[in-house]
């Protein structure tokens, strides 16, 4: 499945005649807006600052007039968006960029530059930076365990020098002298490359860089699987990985740090994969945050005509959300436009549970899934929280075997919200 | 244009359906049902289209009286289609006698019996009673909380125990014809070699058609095994724990066999009644076994222990199938306490120090 873009150059998507960016773009609070209607900006000029301790700045990603401010859907529910006309001149505003920086520069450049997790959760970056236990091991998860995504291997093999140097200035923020990369063993040439790119310039900045070889095993990319994979340490239930001294980055977080320490670039754009039987020609692209899906599209050809294409998911096929028209916004964490026809998704209806068990023979977290979704279902979400719902990482291993197709992970995210409610 | 909203994930597994796996079982039973149709002759398939039948139309039924609907919209989707009620069926078929005598409406030519009327009857009996009273009343596949064709056989086994006496074997491929007493119920518990090789290619009689022939339930086995519809381990465990009990209780303690001739009464004693059939294919079934592997492990200890329990001290010669339906009761017991720790399990004590 990944075969349909892995070995595609990363292309530049032109910057459309509008973008829509919006204002949550991250986890936390939405940004504060800091331009109105009929202001001109510019590339990289600040649209929306941070607002709180955890929240992130976000930039225009082109040249133009502040058209509209106004609520609109995103993938996971709705937020202000900030609509801008595109006149085609592209100016841009950088930041100052850094040479040699330290340990506080690296990070308060990240944190106005706007950098998030960009593998999906969009954490902000310079909070993770600052932990509060002190930590010894940076990982930079390449794992890239979901089917049919792509943009990180690119990424490793397009721009493996900017890459590796990311990853220094991450491994500087945290004041660390080695960093591990960790791939899964089905990209074989990012790790030949990045091993041998890492080996040359160790020597200029004093920064190991160790590539880690990992099984190819989904969710091998699930943070605290990616942690135990390499250190064999395990994060405990409950806590982040810093409590095991481990910070783990995306590739392409590594990849902008680079951009804005070293030449001063906001995070503007990032490389997303557009792919599925469902797309003409599927490609791996640079594509402007607030670029709407539907011009995405365009790019790459369109949807094919002969399939009838069912499911437009932002994300992989097992993680990602699906969403209802081509009106959503790209992101900073879209790292994937995945079209399904409907002879790849799944479109049968769930049945009774067997009891098989298989589920909890897949379980990464060695939960029990098939009586925390009939506890769940029955409304006793205590005893759901004794077979493991509050440790379930939602990655949908569970689901994906289950010969019932039962919506367990469904199932879950509605039993912890309503958990969530309860506690409030 | 708009497309499905839904939960990820948003693909599953190909070619895995409630309905495969039910199929494989099927297929799993095949040798066993050629087996049991040689040796103890067309009897065979005739209970086994009853029990079918009975089966798959009790189910419709009563799931349609339970949803109060009889519209063509509850029979679609009535759980009948998913293939498991032909497994209770084939079950229930190979765990009854070829022939019963129970009102005497058995058409009788000479010595021969050609058609048995009376078998049929208690055939749909007990697919009734599997299918309405063990499955459906608990609330259909998955979860009834005893195998049905396991509690049917023993349903049947006490109502109608005068007339369960074993076939015999009809003494195909040359073979002598068996006697119709099993090994486990006859007085003298010869382990020659001739014994041995009867019990072990199934010609030896048996209130049960179906569990005779160890080559037969051994393909079946590793044919299960390699689909992974069973766990390859639970029938092993059961096996060598039975064998484990049969030295210890009915070679030791009861027979007081020397060390040679003890350990040939255990392989008997394993390859004799329902021990390998039921280990096999209904001690593996979903619903009825715990879902992790030490529950299992309990599970399948009691299951051994209880049967040759049975066996060697109780009234009955043969135990299997209530060992199973003993420790079904058991199964809810053994998922409420044994279930496995999640990944990066710390305790209760690091948990109060705020880690």
């Amino acid at each position: 499945m990944k075969a349909l873009t892995e070995h595609l150059p990363v292309e530049v998507m032109p910057a459309p005649s509008q973008v829509s960016i919006p204002l949550v773009q991250h986890m936390g609070k939405a940004a504060r807006p800091t331009v109105a209607v009929g202001d001109a900006v510019k590339r990289g000029q600040l649209i929306a600052e941070r607002d709180g301790a955890i929240g992130s700045n976000v930039f225009s990603s082109v040249s133009g007039v502040v058209k509209e401010i106004d609520k609109k859907v995103t993938p996971t529910g709705s937020a202000l968006h900030i609509v801008i006309e595109n006149d085609g001149r592209d100016d841009g505003v950088y930041f100052e960029p850094l040479q040699n920086p330290t340990a506080r520069q690296v990070i308060d450049r990240i944190a106005e530059a706007g950098i998030v997790g960009m593998g999906g959760a969009g954490f902000p970056t310079d909070v993770k930076l600052t932990p509060k236990n002190a930590v010894d091991t940076l990982i930079i998860n390449a794992a890239e365990c979901e089917p049919y995504i792509t943009c990180d291997n690119r990424i490793m093999l397009d721009y493996t020098d900017e890459f590796l140097r990311g990853v220094r200035y991450l491994a500087t923020a945290l004041g660390l002298k080695k960093a591990y990369i960790g791939i899964e063993d089905n990209k074989a040439e990012a790790i030949e490359l990045v091993s041998d790119a890492a080996l040359f310039s160790e020597e200029e900045t004093g920064i190991e860089v160790v590539v880690c070889a990992l099984k190819t095993h989904y969710p091998q990319g699930a943070e605290k699987q990616m942690i135990y994979a390499v250190t064999g340490r395990k994060v405990p239930v409950g806590a982040i990985p810093s409590a095991v001294g481990v910070v783990v980055c995306n590739v392409h977080t590594a990849l902008s740090t680079y951009y804005a320490v070293k030449e001063g670039e906001p995070l503007y754009r990032r490389i997303m994969t557009v792919t599925g039987e469902g797309i003409v020609n599927p490609k791996n692209i640079w594509v402007r945050t607030g670029t709407l899906y539907g011009d995405v599209i365009d790019f790459c050809g369109g949807l094919r005509q002969d399939r009838r294409v069912v499911k437009m998911i932002n994300g992989g096929p097992m993680m990602g959300t699906t969403v209802s028209g081509s009106t959503v916004s790209c992101t900073k964490t879209t790292g994937c436009l995945l079209l399904l026809t409907d002879s790849e998704a799944s479109t049968l209806s769930p049945s009774a549970c067997i009891n098989c068990g298989r589920c909890a023979k897949v379980c990464p977290m060695r939960l029990m899934p098939m009586y925390m979704d009939l506890y769940a279902r029955g409304g006793d979400i205590d005893t759901a929280v004794k077979y493991g719902l509050s440790n379930c990482i939602e990655c949908g291993c569970c689901a994906f075997v289950c010969p019932a197709k039962r919506t367990l992970v469904q199932s879950f995210r509605l039993a912890k919200k309503q958990l969530k409610g309860r506690k409030k | 244009m708009s497309y499905t909203v839904s939960s990820s994930p948003h693909i599953t597994e190909k070619n895995n359906s409630t309905r495969r796996i039910m199929l494989d079982v099927l297929i799993a039973l095949i040798p066993c049902v050629i087996a049991a149709t040689v040796f103890f002759g067309y009897h065979v398939l005739i209970n086994l289209f009853a029990c079918a039948i009975a089966c798959m139309g009790t189910e419709i039924l009563t799931g349609c009286i339970i949803k109060k609907s009889f519209s063509r919209d509850s029979l679609h989707s009535s759980t009948a289609f998913d293939f498991s009620c032909f497994v209770t069926a084939t079950i229930l078929a190979l765990n009854l006698p070829a022939t019963m005598n129970v009102w005497g409406l058995n058409i009788v030519v000479g010595a021969a019996t050609v058609f048995s009327f009376d078998t049929v009857i208690v055939c749909f009996i007990g697919s009734i009673f599997a299918i309405a009273i063990c499955k459906m009343l608990f609330g259909g596949i998955g979860r009834n909380f005893a195998n049905p064709a396991c509690t049917a056989r023993i349903f049947l086994l006490l109502t109608f125990a005068s007339s369960f006496v074993a076939s015999q074997t009809l003494g195909s491929f040359g073979f002598v014809a068996s006697t119709g007493a099993t090994w486990l119920g006859s007085q003298y518990k010869l382990t020659d070699g001739t014994t041995l090789f009867n019990l072990f290619i199934g010609n030896v009689g048996s209130s049960a058609v179906g569990e005779t022939c160890v080559i037969a339930i051994a393909i079946g086995y590793v044919y299960l095994s390699l689909r992974k519809i069973i766990d390859w381990r639970v029938p092993l465990m059961i096996v060598a724990w039975s064998a484990v009990f049969a030295f210890l209780f009915d070679a030791t303690i009861v027979q007081q066999l020397p060390l040679d001739k003890g350990l040939l009464n255990a392989l008997a004693n394993v390859m004799s009644g329902g021990l390998l059939f039921g280990s096999v294919f209904m001690a593996t079934d979903y619903a009825t076994s715990p879902n992790t592997f030490p529950g299992n492990c309990i599970y399948c200890f009691g299951i051994a222990l209880l049967t040759m329990l049975i066996r060697v001290f109780a009234a009955y010669p043969e135990g299997m199938s209530f060992a199973i339906l003993i420790m079904n009761c058991v199964v809810p017991l053994i998922d409420k306490y044994v279930y496995p720790k999640p990944f990066g399990y710390i305790g209760n004590k690091n948990k109060e120090r705020g880690l």
